[in-house]
């Protein structure tokens, strides 16, 4: 997917207007960022605990390649077909030959951002083959024909009231009521023959156990273990970070990644997956395949993101973006949204098409306060801001501007001087302690008010302070 | 070169840090998960039923204690008849189970799609989480587990561990089944504005049945 047309400033302008979507972000950031702090405050082990996380992470990375291999040996060992693709393309080529192979014509999906990196969706429908969302979210956006907005809630953007209308177009019969109850309840109705008459199940992981070679997938509702179990095949993608050493590890992971992605402490249904059906078993898949997908990710181990590869996915950095909660995910217009989705979109999409994204943000640092492994994702939002100036992609305005700040700044009494005028007249257009409004910068003025400076600059003020001192020696 | 190989030789190309011998790194694995306790919750009460029993219904699921598997017909049925639901259910191939005098309850093997409740057994519980451990095998098909409106999992509470890593301790040196799956309540979701709906794809009710003696 590409970050392009039209431009982020257009989409978060869109975003910013539309007050219905607004309404729909705080409903569910608001409930997640409540809920996550009530689960840390029930758990005086997390610094610990993500102390642990950053650690079993980096240790992962830094023998990535050992422990693929491992990975790669066990899973074969137990039955599994692994496959490596290098790119997207790579992927999608792979998955689309299986299911095409395999004669499929409905896969049920169970969610996966790597499934969505990788274009998945699409290549499905230009191979003719049916694909059925079956993660309630999956499954609204399916029907709205949009992309995820959110790596945990994908349809967080939609009110009640939207998904009332798209279930009456989409459900047959349409639900009884438009109560969030009622709605969940066609959808499990309409969705259960789908689970039962597919051909293929399609899912992501979010660990790989490098030690037995099983994939772990976590979710709430109970649709990964409806999509893997029943059709004949499964096949997992599976991004090349999300490899750890062993089960005990993933338990670690877990109690990081829940409680900071839904405030829960495991969710309700954690399935490892190691190889098809065994002789006897009562039901499962007969073949699986495992595809390693690389897309970006060894760049990334070679330069300043690494760190970044130690994401796990949890969406507790967008959740408490104050960014994020005003323009929500499509704006930022990649596969991932928000804080870790603006330092991931340039590996994926290229800096060239979203150097505004690791601009939208004011470095207020709360993204990396709640990362539970430590990422220094404003450290790395600046790192591409400086990949963006020396590559010469910055505008020519803002290239202008700078050069006229910095020419400013290297004459100090002109500075003070220009700083001395700029206060004064914008307290013109203050009432009270703020500016609602000021010529040429309706843009920022629109949505919220900036303060009114003091009558004096920080200069004056510090001047008058040390001469004051100065009088009581 | 094939992708794998190019995978691989971009990896190394990346780590620039020396490659240290498989055992150092096994150790290092290891070593990362020394102390567990100072990085994992406590239980939410010393007595591991009672730490058990205050996860499992703080997430919905409903608890019963039995003296005896013999209990467990009776049990079933008492549960059936307050759901209204007709006393019938699917029951887990296993013989522990299909042993049982299941006079007054009509019990079946295989599961409808639309099947109203399920009797199964856990391997194990855990107590820091409320977690019931299944594993797939020959007597567990694992849609038993998520087919059903109401999924009632019989435990011996002398499988109650403490923790995830207890069990995980449990399984080192075994073969790994096709799934391992932990049940940490009934299904649920939160998508639709972030409120919290039981039954979302699988079970809607999850009744745990405890036995506290052997045999």
């Amino acid at each position: 997917m590409t970050a392009a047309q039209p431009s982020f400033k257009a989409r978060a302008e869109a975003a910013l207007a539309d007050r219905t979507l607004k309404l729909a972000i705080d409903r569910t950031t608001g409930n997640a960022e409540r809920k996550r702090a009530a689960a840390l405050a029930a758990f005086p082990e997390f610094e610990a605990a993500r102390a642990r996380g950053k650690a079993i992470k980096d240790h992962v990375i830094a023998h990535l390649d050992h422990y693929l291999e491992m990975f790669a040996r066990n899973a074969t060992a137990s039955g599994a077909q692994v496959h490596w693709a290098a790119d997207d393309a790579e992927a999608r080529a792979i998955v689309t030959r299986i299911c095409l192979d395999a004669k499929a014509k409905i896969v049920t999906r169970a969610k996966s951002m790597l499934g969505e990196e990788i274009g998945l969706p699409h290549a499905l429908a230009d191979a003719g083959i049916e694909r059925v969302e079956t993660d309630l979210a999956e499954h609204i956006i399916q029907l709205a024909g949009e992309h995820p907005s959110h790596i945990i809630w994908p349809a967080m953007h939609r009110t009640r009231e939207q998904v009332a209308d798209l279930f009456r177009e989409g459900h047959n019969p349409p639900p009884e009521a438009e109560d969030p109850a009622t709605m969940v309840q066609s959808a499990r109705r309409v969705l259960r023959e789908k689970f039962l008459g597919a051909d293929i199940g399609i899912s992501g992981a979010n660990f790989l156990v490098a030690d037995t070679g099983a994939t772990c997938t976590v979710t709430n509702e109970g649709n990964a273990e409806l999509t893997t179990t029943p059709p004949r095949i499964h096949i997992v993608t599976a991004g090349i970070e999300k490899i750890v050493p062993s089960t005990a590890h993933a338990m670690a992971l877990l109690r990081l990644l829940v409680r900071s992605a839904t405030g829960g402490e495991l969710t309700q249904y954690t399935t490892f997956h190691c190889g098809p059906r065994r002789p006897g078993d009562a039901d499962g898949p007969e073949e699986m395949h495992i595809v390693l997908v690389d897309n970006g990710r060894t760049k990334m181990l070679a330069d300043e993101f690494r760190e970044m590869l130690r994401c796990i996915r949890c969406g507790a950095c967008m959740n408490h973006c104050v960014v994020y909660r005003q323009i929500g995910g499509h704006a930022y217009g990649g596969t991932y949204p928000g804080p870790m989705g603006s330092v991931l979109t340039p590996v994926l999409d290229g800096l060239a098409g979203s150097r505004d994204l690791p601009h939208a943000c004011t470095m207020n640092g709360r993204c990396q306060e709640v990362c539970p492994v430590g990422i220094p994702l404003p450290t790395l939002l600046r790192a591409w801001r400086s990949r963006g100036w020396r590559e010469g992609l910055e505008p020519g305005a803002v290239r202008a501007g700078l050069g006229l700040w910095a020419r400013l700044a290297r004459r100090p009494a002109l500075y003070r001087l220009a700083s001395r005028i700029g206060v004064r007249v914008l307290r013109l257009f203050g009432r009270g302690g703020w500016i609602g409004s000021l010529p040429l910068a309706g843009g920022w003025t629109g949505y919220r008010d900036l303060p009114r400076p003091p009558g004096r600059t920080f200069m004056e003020q510090y001047r008058a302070d040390q001469a004051r001192k100065e009088v009581r020696k | 070169m094939n992708p794998r190989d190019r995978i691989l030789a971009a990896i190394r190309d990346g780590l620039t840090t020396p490659r240290p011998e498989p055992e150092a790194i096994a150790a290092e694995a290891v070593a990362l998960l020394a102390d567990p306790d100072q990085a994992r919750p406590r239980l939410a009460a010393p007595d591991l039923a009672e730490a058990f029993g205050i996860k499992a219904t703080a997430l919905g699921t409903t608890l019963e204690r039995v003296a005896r598997l013999a209990d467990i017909p009776a049990a079933v049925g008492r549960y059936l008849a307050a759901h209204g639901l007709p006393p019938g259910l699917a029951l887990q191939p296993t013989p522990a189970l299909t042993d049982l005098d299941w006079n007054g309850v009509a019990v079946h093997q295989g599961i409808a799609p639309d099947e109203p409740a399920a009797l199964g057994m856990a391997l194990w519980g855990i107590a820091e989480s409320g977690s019931l451990v299944i594993h797939s095998g020959p007597e567990t098909p694992i849609l038993l587990s998520f087919l059903p409106l109401h999924h009632i999992i019989v435990l011996h509470e002398a499988d109650l561990l403490p923790h995830l890593e207890d069990y995980t301790a449990r399984m080192t040196g075994q073969a790994a089944p096709r799934n391992a799956i932990l049940i940490t309540g009934p299904s649920g979701t939160t998508d639709i504005e972030g409120s919290y709906v039981r039954g979302a794809h699988g079970p809607g009710y999850l009744h745990v049945i405890l036995v506290t003696r052997q045999g």
